[in-house]
């Protein structure tokens, strides 16, 4: 029950939080200096009329205050509005979001089983070849731009010819049986599977080390050796549980970038996702695409902590005495 | 420490090694220090497609090579991909040119002379007063569903779509004479007549506007408005859509790619009778940017690119080890320039736009002959454009068929500059610098949009050229919409670098730029409320000639009046031309009836390509 209105309110806490966002990010998008008629007003062959009547349109003849009321009416409404170029905002977002989740997830579920089980192994074994063979490694991988690797990783694949460049799927995907399908999807994954990967599992698998040494460090797995437990009891029983809290705190964050955390390599891999959509957007200063992305990804970072606050909660029995 | 360093040197050697080993060596680029791409566009003649009538069907025969029916060509689009597919609605260059695929309009342009031909129409005839124009529709050509393509639809499209005003409005405003528009009719189910209420030249080229099928459009059109504008978008499940080009759509994938299977009820055949198109289909691939498809062509996903600059000397050192071609199409229709604000007029807070004592400057015309003397064309060319391109001297593009060979190209002749000068009492002082007869230092701003790398390295050098004449050039690369603003609202800016890409074939186009009320007037903008106020003698001139050359009929005398406003142009100097970056296609090898023109590029003829053995 306490859990229970513990969520109610960080939920109710959520909404002005929201409501803040969407001024700011309203305001700033409406005060730069693009104007989405620039091109139309530069074109020989637009006149005058059909200048002004794309601005009526876009409602650009209101004052910006105007236009936030309106678009948080339909926003409440659930009506996420149409593009400058006349399409459902909802219908643009549906057709990337499933591109964009497929290619974090499965880069999120190999860093967590990749990066947790090194950290701790690194850990233990800590100081041996082992562990500084990784220490460089991943040194590499934690300072290479992601748009960087993956242009190396194009470059790489236009010179061997063993990857295609960039996308989904290829030409003739629509004739492919399943497994033909699953196979051609799982071939164009996998470079920027690899780009993300190699990034993320750079950090994850220092932080759990870390993580994993300060517990080993401490007093009571000192004493739980001296007890005389064996090896495997003291690491995975006692040091393990211990060192777990501050990841789920970053599983939280991992929620929050599973639709634009992917952004930069989806463009430079020119993969259908939210990234490319979302850039061209803002480029165009298309409102309501943009705020659609910009209030995703806001409650989407709100719902990632509240997440990982609950499920601290069900795994540190401290924090449910504090509450 | 050491040991650690250790560690760190093996672990990257490791992998430089493991990386290395898997590439293959790339051909070294031979050292060409010109980079000459000798097929010329003239080379080929294109053969025309004929009329035949076989069982009383009006067919269109391609005259070019028989070939295999086979295979596919991979394309790109650059950007988003296309926002709809319904070509009334297009606001954007790739859906116009996806859209424009699936339908096809009642005329074409020939690839090489400009001129309009047939292409759903089987004929056309103008009368002699140059108001009625009359189309013989093909018999027994059909939709992609089988229904038959009848001046029904050709009416349904000209009044219940276009001049009723739906969608995309841009071909209406363009026909509107003193506030009428043309009037279409339909004499029987294979003739329509068009008639416009003066004789209005640039209307040809408007009938190869796209035709749509009445029987699919009738019902969005009923609803007009929004409905008009959702209809054929780009969720439109490709097998309800009826069209009438040599491909229809098949699929379109959102950010990946857009694919057209044959059309099989199409009316083009070959000389052996047989159906066209001979691919089976053509696919876009949809790229986010240049260099994204670069990669693609490299890796063999693509069969077609366009290069840009400095990529051209490296395919071309690549090309006879590789499977593909370059093709020279010759010089762009886009068109760079350096403007001077010639606005001697007051705002309505009664302050000069330009400050007056730089209006005096702008407005000698010595001072921008001066100007144009003494900027080195070819030296930009040679930088800027990797020596891809060719110095420009006048408003119409070089492939334009109105352009006015007449008007000589000429060098940087920084003495014919200072004698010009000189002329209108400028002089420099001691130190070199430049004053004006009444002592007042030269010196100006020069504007171009920041992020045009293109425009900022022509900037560069413009400011080094003109400050060889002494003056003091500051250049101010800002934002574009800011530059807009400044241009077209409030009009505070003294020198400016712009493009603008016009028409090859119809200089009506740029009657927005050249009338002295036009809405692009840049070099002399007026407000609406200014209207025509204190115009220069030259400019009453463009604009007599701009309105009589849409007004004749006849290319040749159409060609006088444009001819003498390209003269104009040529000696007053509003604009002064830079240069136009020259078209290079790299093709795969394999395709066959190719014939490149400067005007319709290279894959316009794609019903007749097919892939050689």
């Amino acid at each position: 029950m306490e859990t229970l209105t513990y969520i109610l309110k960080r939920i109710i806490q959520t909404i002005p939080l929201l409501i803040i966002v969407s001024l700011i990010s309203f305001f700033i998008i409406r005060l730069s200096p693009v104007d989405p008629l620039a091109e139309l007003k530069l074109n020989p062959s637009v006149s005058p009329a059909t200048v002004e009547r794309e601005r009526q349109r876009l409602g650009l003849d209101k004052p910006i205050i105007v236009q936030y009321g309106k678009w948080a009416k339909s926003f409440i409404q659930g009506d996420l509005g149409v593009t400058s170029t006349g399409e459902k905002v909802s219908t643009k977002l549906k057709e990337r979001i499933p591109n964009t989740l497929l290619l974090t997830s499965i880069v999120i579920l190999l860093t967590w089983l990749v990066g947790v089980p090194l950290g701790i192994i690194a850990a233990v074994n800590q100081k041996t070849a082992f562990d500084r063979i990784l220490t460089v490694l991943t040194g590499i991988g934690m300072a290479i731009p992601s748009f960087f690797f993956a242009v190396l990783l194009l470059m790489f694949a236009v010179k061997t010819g063993w990857f295609p460049i960039g996308g989904l799927t290829s030409p003739g995907f629509s004739e492919m049986n399943f497994w033909g399908k699953l196979a051609d999807i799982s071939y164009h994954l996998v470079l920027p599977v690899f780009v993300l990967f190699t990034i993320s599992l750079a950090s994850l698998q220092r932080q759990m080390r870390a993580n994993m040494l300060d517990v080993l460090d401490s007093d009571y797995v000192k004493f739980a050796r001296a007890k005389g437990l064996s090896d495997n009891a003291v690491i995975y029983k006692h040091a393990l549980r211990n060192a777990l809290n501050p990841m789920i705190t970053l599983l939280g964050f991992e929620f929050a970038g599973l639709l634009s955390g992917a952004a930069l390599t989806e463009y430079v891999f020119q993969y259908p996702g939210l990234g490319r959509l979302i850039l061209e957007a803002v480029m165009k200063s298309d409102i309501n695409l943009v705020m659609a992305s910009l209030m995703m990804g806001a409650v989407m970072l709100v719902a990632g902590n509240l997440i990982a606050d609950i499920l601290l909660i069900i795994t540190d029995p401290r924090i449910r005495v504090k509450s | 420490m050491i040991r650690r360093g250790i560690w760190v040197i093996l672990t990257v050697l490791l992998a430089a090694f493991v990386v290395k080993g898997c590439l293959v060596k790339d051909v070294v680029p031979t050292n060409n220090n010109r980079t000459e791409i000798s097929q010329k566009t003239s080379d080929l003649t294109y053969p025309e497609p004929k009329n035949i009538t076989i069982d009383g069907v009006d067919y269109l025969q391609s005259q070019a090579a028989i070939g295999n029916f086979k295979g596919e060509l991979v394309t790109s689009t650059i950007g988003e991909g296309p926002k709809t597919f319904n070509p009334f609605n297009c606001k954007d260059n790739t859906s116009a040119i996806l859209s424009g695929i699936m339908f096809d309009g009642l005329l074409t342009t020939h690839p090489i002379t400009g001129q309009p031909i047939p292409k759903l129409a089987k004929s056309f005839s103008v009368s002699p007063d140059g108001k009625t124009y009359t189309i013989k529709l093909r018999k027994g050509i059909k939709w992609t569903d089988g229904k038959p393509i009848t001046s029904d639809d050709v009416v349904f499209t000209w009044n219940d779509i276009i001049f009723a005003g739906l969608g995309d409005t841009s071909t209406r405003d363009s026909l509107v004479i003193d506030g009428k528009l043309p009037t279409v009719k339909k004499i029987d189910d294979y003739t329509v007549e068009f008639t416009t209420p003066e004789p209005f030249a640039p209307f040809i080229r408007m009938l190869s506007t796209s035709i749509a099928p009445k029987h699919y459009f009738i019902n969005a059109v009923k609803k007009g408005g929004a409905d008009f504008d959702s209809f054929l978008s780009t969720t439109t499940n490709p097998k309800e859509i009826v069209s009438s080009g040599a491909f229809k759509l098949k699929e379109y994938v959102p950010a990946q790619r857009v694919v057209f299977e044959k059309n099989e009820n199409y009316y083009e055949i070959n000389t052996k009778n047989q159906k066209l198109p001979y691919l089976d289909k053509i696919i876009y691939l949809i790229v986010g940017d240049l260099n994204n498809e670069v990669l693609k062509f490299e890796a063999k996903e693509l069969d077609v690119i366009s290069l840009q600059g400095a990529k051209v000397a490296r395919y071309k050192s690549l090309e006879p080890h590789s499977d593909f071609k370059l093709y020279n199409l010759g010089p762009d229709t886009g068109t760079m320039y350096l403007s001077m604000n010639l606005n001697n007029r007051k705002n309505d807070k009664g302050k000069y736009y330009v400050n007056p004592v730089k209006q005096k400057w702008f407005q000698d015309v010595n001072f921008r002959r001066a100007v144009d003397y003494a900027i080195d064309r070819k030296n930009m060319v040679l930088n800027i454009a990797n020596g891809i391109g060719a110095p420009l001297f006048t408003p119409e593009s070089l492939n334009s068929i109105f352009l006015n060979k007449n008007l000589k190209p000429y060098d940087k002749d920084i003495k014919k500059s200072q004698e010009l000068l000189k002329k209108s009492g400028f002089y420099k002082d001691k130190k070199g610098r430049l004053f004006d007869n009444e002592g007042n230092r030269v010196e100006f701003d020069l504007y171009t949009n920041a992020g045009n790398t293109e425009r900022e390295a022509i900037g560069v050098m413009v400011k080094q050229d003109l400050e060889d004449l002494g003056m003091k050039v500051n250049f101010k690369p800002v934002e574009f919409n800011s530059l807009v603003n400044k241009l077209v609202s409030t009009f505070d800016w003294d020198m400016v670098i712009m493009g603008l890409t016009g028409s090859p074939l119809e200089p009506n186009g740029g009657k927005n730029v050249w009338l002295s009320d036009g809405r692009l007037h840049m070099f002399n903008q007026r407000t609406p409320q200014e209207g025509k106020a204190k115009i220069l003698p030259w400019e009453k001139e463009l604009d007599y000639l701009y309105t009589q050359g849409a007004l004749a009929t006849k290319f040749a005398d159409r060609k006088k009046f444009y001819d003498k406003y390209q003269e104009i142009v040529y000696r007053e100097k509003p604009f002064v031309y830079i240069y136009s970056p020259v078209r290079i296609v790299a093709l795969r090898n394999k395709f066959k009836n190719i014939y490149p023109s400067s005007l319709n590029g290279i894959i316009y003829n794609i019903e007749e390509i097919f892939i050689g053995d």
